[in-house]
């Protein structure tokens, strides 16, 4: 019987179709089933003596297969070639790419730039100004005359001409209020440089100042903003608050955060002390807002200025302060 | 200001112990910087036990012991004969240690024989008057031991760094009051006797000629004291302050100047010209010889305490040699004195003297110290130099000092400090700081006159905020109106410069403001260059950083020398920084300059490419896709002027007609002289004309669509001289107005055989493209036919 053939030949198809294993098998398959003369057509020829029913029945079972065959091939094919790119055994996987190697920003920029950052979000306006000052904006402007002991507290270079090279990064409190009117929310970063040089003084380092004035900013607010600042910075960390002097704040205070190193135990960085002084800040002193002709029964402010130089000292572990300005790439890399 | 605990609590019940004591004083505002123990900064001072006594002819005196500390035996020498004995355990200062005498122990070599280290006398350990004897330790002690751990013998001494408001702080009896205000400890107050008030009529005079120098001169005659050194007790006490003991009347001063903190000066009576004692300015030129050995020129400023003839002392400073008290001194005046702080401070800085004195005055001191002072010390010379007789206290005070009465509301204290404390709590806080007055609107305070700091109403809002403790100062956030302000657009642009370049792989550097001359000087610049007109640092740390750079380029090179001498053969580094011009004003000019250096070799040596080093088509490619980014269009102009650069290989950089800068390969002598070999290219740009232009530019972007018809390219490929410069034919090419062109560039350069040695081959690449059409190729074909043509005809080439 005929149709009893058609059976053994779709179970003898998909029987060798489970054999083809490579391209050669593919197509030996094709050309015997599928060919011209394949065992397909021969059968859908043998049907043209068949009776018209009969006809139909068993050419769209032989169709049947002859499209399913086809379609099954055409995705057997491609398995075949996508695993015939596999066989290749490739490169040498251990060598190394081609590097594009990017460069760092200089860690002292990187500070800055977090700092900013920081201070940004919370609506300070970033400035910046001469590193060559006068005797007026560096002191006396801040309530450090000429015969103040206080100027002790600032080993200070002078130029010939009698000019000065900032000390502090506070004379940009006393510029930026001669340009303002309160109220004021400023950061400024920048350069200062004291006559000092050892492992933990460089003649030129960074500073950042801030200063914020209005009519009821007060000595909590201080607090609130720098407890902020030092998380933000080190993370959840303990800080605590000294009473400090500095001329143009009064109160004034110095913020310590617990050491890094080792977690208030008491260690070479601290000093045994267990503590990292990080920033000195207070209240805006009076003179320095009669200064710049602010009203003092109207405005009240603070101010605090940090050294980015300890800070990044502290973040990253470094121990000596000249490193920073060899510019070694070694130590530049460091900061990818 | 070191203040050992032992005589501080004679003025002030201590509760606790040493370290919790540092903890308050540091969280009330004066900071402890260390806790030290005098005795054992000393060194080694330890136990050793003799084992052998020798006696050599030839030392004479000296007997030789043989001694050991547990761990090795060694040689000691000492005169001390009748006293060693075997099997003896006494105290040893090695050698690097320091005796109580300030005596540094060496090494001794008497002969052949040598002495490491010293037997100590009770003295010279610091721990008794004994000098004639050796410090002989328990028959059962340990040896290698230190000799105080033995005895159980330690003094604690708090390192204070006082800030330069709190003169009071300057004395033992100041850091007794202040514990006092922050604790309530028990406070006792000194006391003086009335006799010690009288005395026998003062016989000579006092006047005050500049009675802005000199608010108060208080002073009082002694009758044959006698000279001689201090008593243990006094040398221990000064010694504990880091004091060098001289003799008894000078300890004095010493002595009440560190307890009191007022400064004292003793004079020797006979030398003081017709008894009169005069506090005036000094005379222009006037010379006087101090005590430290050198003769000073003073000027009117200067003020001074002088007798009918001449200047005897630098008021408040430093005395003379010849006023001085000496040992064969009989009588003497002892100054007790309150100086115009101003005065003192300048005239210590223009002599550059900084005393013990000259430091108090300058941070002022307790007028009613002066009197105090004065009794302390009469106290103390009736005690241990023994005087025949003294006088009554001469006290002349032009202008009675009266406190300022300070008045605080209770509004303005809770405004400021941002929450309120109770006014019973206040009124207990200033009462320790001075007289208080309550008023309807909050409180009247007079300061104590030792309190010269506290001056107004914030003044005491600090004490009050200090004494009740920052630590309970609540955290609050500030409330502010909102306004959101411009990041400025300078910032904005040096921060995508850095980006730019940190993206090109370039490390950014910091280098100092301040350079060598001679650094700048190596760049053979010429005379009229305005880099050499730059400003010098009066009092620079030294001469390789003693004058303000008006060029990136010696910061760089340096930058760069340091690295190549610590093993880095390819370096890529920038920065960007200020450089100084002197103006007409006292203010400089100050530039933002961006610096470029490369040097050595552009690549690693790795498996892909071969090894190849900087050259000039690297800088100018970073320098291109810098100002392509910035969207600036900058002329590289060929031969740049700079004297450190190679003509051939160099650059001027224009933006429109003002040069702003250069680039190129440095000199070879150039880099010898700065000790560098390899190969080292630079630029400089000022960044200002940039920042200025980019101001000026409205579209962030220049958005061009995706292309609806395909390009196609043609090349020209033809042999020509080798002078010629492919930047000229492109410049010719591009007045040719050549339809359709898109793009072209020079692809391909070629030198060497079969071209002729003075020919060079190259290909230049056509890209055309219309906007409405697919070109065809025989339109294309013709447009190149006649450009060939042109190019071989203009710059004389053949077709290859």
């Amino acid at each position: 019987m005929i149709s009893e053939e058609i059976e053994k030949l779709e179970k003898e198809v998909w029987k060798d179709f489970q054999k083809i294993e490579n391209l050669y098998h593919l197509e030996d398959f094709r050309i015997k089933y599928l060919g011209k003369k394949g065992k397909i057509n021969w059968y859908l020829k043998q049907l043209k003596d068949f009776s018209l029913e009969e006809k139909k029945k068993l050419g769209s079972i032989l169709n049947q297969i002859k499209e399913e065959l086809e379609t099954k091939l055409k995705l057997k094919e491609r398995e075949i070639l996508l695993k015939e790119e596999d066989k290749d055994i490739g490169l040498d996987l251990t060598l190394p790419g081609r590097i594009f190697p990017l460069g760092t920003l200089h860690p002292i920029t990187k500070i800055i730039e977090e700092l900013c950052e920081i201070f940004l979000k919370l609506g300070f306006e970033i400035i910046t100004g001469p590193e060559i000052e006068t005797e007026y904006y560096n002191f006396t402007a801040l309530n450090i005359p000429d015969w103040h002991p206080a100027r002790d507290m600032q080993a200070t270079f002078y130029l010939k001409n009698g000019a000065l090279l900032r000390t502090h990064t506070s004379p940009m409190q006393i510029r930026a209020m001669l340009e303002r009117t309160p109220p004021l929310r400023i950061i400024a970063p920048g350069k200062v440089y004291r006559c000092d040089a050892d492992i933990r003084h460089s003649p030129m380092f960074h500073q950042l100042e801030g200063l914020m004035v209005d009519k009821d900013v007060n000595f909590s607010d201080l607090k609130g903003i720098l407890i902020y600042f030092a998380k933000e910075t080190f993370g959840e960390i303990k800080v605590r608050f000294r009473p400090s002097y500095f001329p143009f704040t009064e109160p004034s205070l110095e913020m310590d955060i617990e050491c890094v190193m080792c977690k208030g135990r008491g260690c070479k960085v601290c000093g045994n002390a267990g503590w990292l002084e990080i920033l000195g800040a207070g209240m805006v002193h009076p003179e320095v807002f009669k200064s710049v002709n602010y009203d003092i029964n109207m405005w009240q402010g603070f101010a605090f200025g940090l050294g980015i130089e300890r800070i990044a000292m502290i973040k990253y572990g470094i121990d000596d302060i000249r490193i920073f300005f060899e510019n070694h790439l070694i130590f530049l890399e460091s900061f990818k | 200001m070191k203040v050992p605990l032992s005589w501080l609590s004679e003025f002030i019940e201590l509760e606790i112990g040493p370290e919790e004591i540092a903890e308050i004083l540091t969280m009330g505002g004066v900071e402890v910087e260390a806790i030290e123990d005098p005795y054992q900064s000393l060194g080694e001072l330890i136990s050793v036990k003799i084992l052998e006594i020798l006696e050599p002819q030839e030392l004479k005196d000296l007997v030789l012991c043989k001694v050991t500390d547990g761990k090795e035996t060694f040689t000691v020498l000492t005169t001390a004969k009748e006293q060693v004995k075997l099997d003896l355990i006494i105290g040893l200062a090695k050698p690097g240690s320091m005796t109580f005498t300030f005596e540094k122990v060496e090494i001794k070599n008497i002969k052949d024989y040598k002495s490491y280290g010293m037997f100590l006398s009770p003295y010279e350990a610091g721990l008794g008057e004994e000098k004639d004897k050796l410090l002989i330790l328990p028959q059962d002690s340990p040896v290698g031991e230190s000799i105080y751990k033995i005895l159980g013998i330690s003094e604690k001494v708090l390192d204070l760094s006082i800030t330069p408001n709190r003169g009071d702080l300057l004395s033992i009896l100041g850091v007794a009051r202040e514990l006092n205000t922050l604790t309530s400890w028990k406070f006792k107050a000194p006391y003086f006797e009335d006799f010690l008030k009288e005395g026998e009529k003062f016989p000579g005079k006092i006047e005050i000629l500049d009675k802005e120098g000199c608010f108060r001169y208080a002073g009082r005659f002694f009758r044959k004291v006698k000279i001689k050194e201090s008593p243990f007790f006094v040398q221990k006490k000064l010694w504990l302050c880091g004091l060098k003991s001289i003799n008894n009347i000078v300890d004095i001063t010493n002595y009440v100047l560190l307890e009191f903190g007022q400064p004292l000066h003793a004079f020797d009576w006979e030398k003081i010209e017709e008894k009169i004692i005069k506090v005036r300015k000094a005379y222009p030129k006037e010379r006087l010889l101090m005590l430290d050995g050198i003769e000073r020129e003073l000027e009117e400023n200067d003020l001074v305490i002088a007798d009918a003839k001449k200047a005897m002392v630098l008021a408040g400073i430093m005395g003379g040699e010849i006023s001085g008290v000496s040992e064969k001194t009989e009588n003497i005046f002892l100054e007790s004195a309150w100086f115009n702080p101003k005065r003192i401070r300048k005239s210590s800085q223009r002599h550059k003297i900084v005393t013990e004195s000259s430091y108090r005055f300058e941070r002022n001191i307790d007028p009613e110290g002066v009197i105090y002072g004065l009794l302390r010390a009469t106290e103390l010379i009736l005690k241990i130099a023994e005087p025949e007789g003294y006088s009554e206290i001469i006290d002349i005070y032009p202008k009675t000092f009266f406190p300022p009465q300070i008045s605080l509301s209770k509004q303005k204290l809770t405004k400021f400090l941002g929450f309120s404390i109770p006014s019973e709590e206040v009124e207990e806080i200033l009462n320790k700081i001075g007289w208080v007055k309550k008023t309807g609107y909050g409180f009247q305070v007079v300061p104590f006159s030792y309190r010269q700091d506290i001056k107004i109403p914030e003044d005491v809002i600090e004490e009050i905020a200090r004494i009740y403790g920052y630590e309970k100062i609540p955290i609050t956030f500030p409330k502010s109106s909102l306004y959101s302000p411009e990041i400025s657009a300078q910032l904005k642009f040096e921060k995508k410069v850095k980006n730019l370049l940190k993206s090109l792989g370039f490390f950014e550097v910091i280098t100092y403001s301040f350079i060598d001359l001679a650094s700048l000087e190596k760049l053979n610049l010429a005379e009229d260059d305005l880099r050499l007109n730059f400003l010098e640092i009066a009092n620079p740390l030294s001469i390789t950083q003693s004058i303000m750079r008006t060029t990136l380029v010696p910061g760089l090179i340096e930058t760069a020398r340091f690295n190549f001498f610590r093993e880095v053969n390819s370096l890529k580094i920038f920065e960007i920084g200020k450089v100084f011009f002197p103006t007409q004003n006292i203010l400089a000019k100050e530039l933002i300059h961006l610096g470029i250096l490369i040097m050595g070799y552009a690549n690693k040596e790795v498996w892909y490419e071969d090894l190849r080093k900087f050259d000039l088509y690297d800088l100018k490619g970073y320098l291109t896709s810098i100002f392509e980014n910035l969207k600036i269009d900058i002329d590289f102009v060929p031969y740049s002027s700079e004297p450190f650069l190679k003509r051939g290989i160099s650059f001027d950089l224009y933006l429109e007609d003002r040069k702003i800068g250069f680039a190129g390969e440095i000199k070879n002598l150039i880099l010898k002289e700065f000790d560098l070999k390899t190969n080292v290219l630079i630029a400089e740009i000022n960044l200002e004309p940039l920042l200025e232009k980019q101001k000026e530019i409205k579209k962030a972007y220049e958005v061009r669509k995706p292309p609806k018809y395909p390009s196609t390219f043609r090349d020209v490929t033809c042999i020509l001289k080798k002078e010629i410069k492919i930047g000229e034919i492109l410049d010719f090419i591009k007045i040719l107005s050549i339809p359709y062109l898109e793009k072209v560039s020079c692809i391909k350069i070629y030198e060497g055989p079969p071209i002729p040695e003075d020919e060079k081959s190259i290909t230049i690449r056509f890209w055309f493209r219309a906007q409405d059409k697919t070109l065809k190729d025989e339109d294309v074909n013709k447009i190149q036919k006649e450009v060939a043509e042109k190019i071989f005809k203009r710059f004389l080439a053949k077709p290859r």
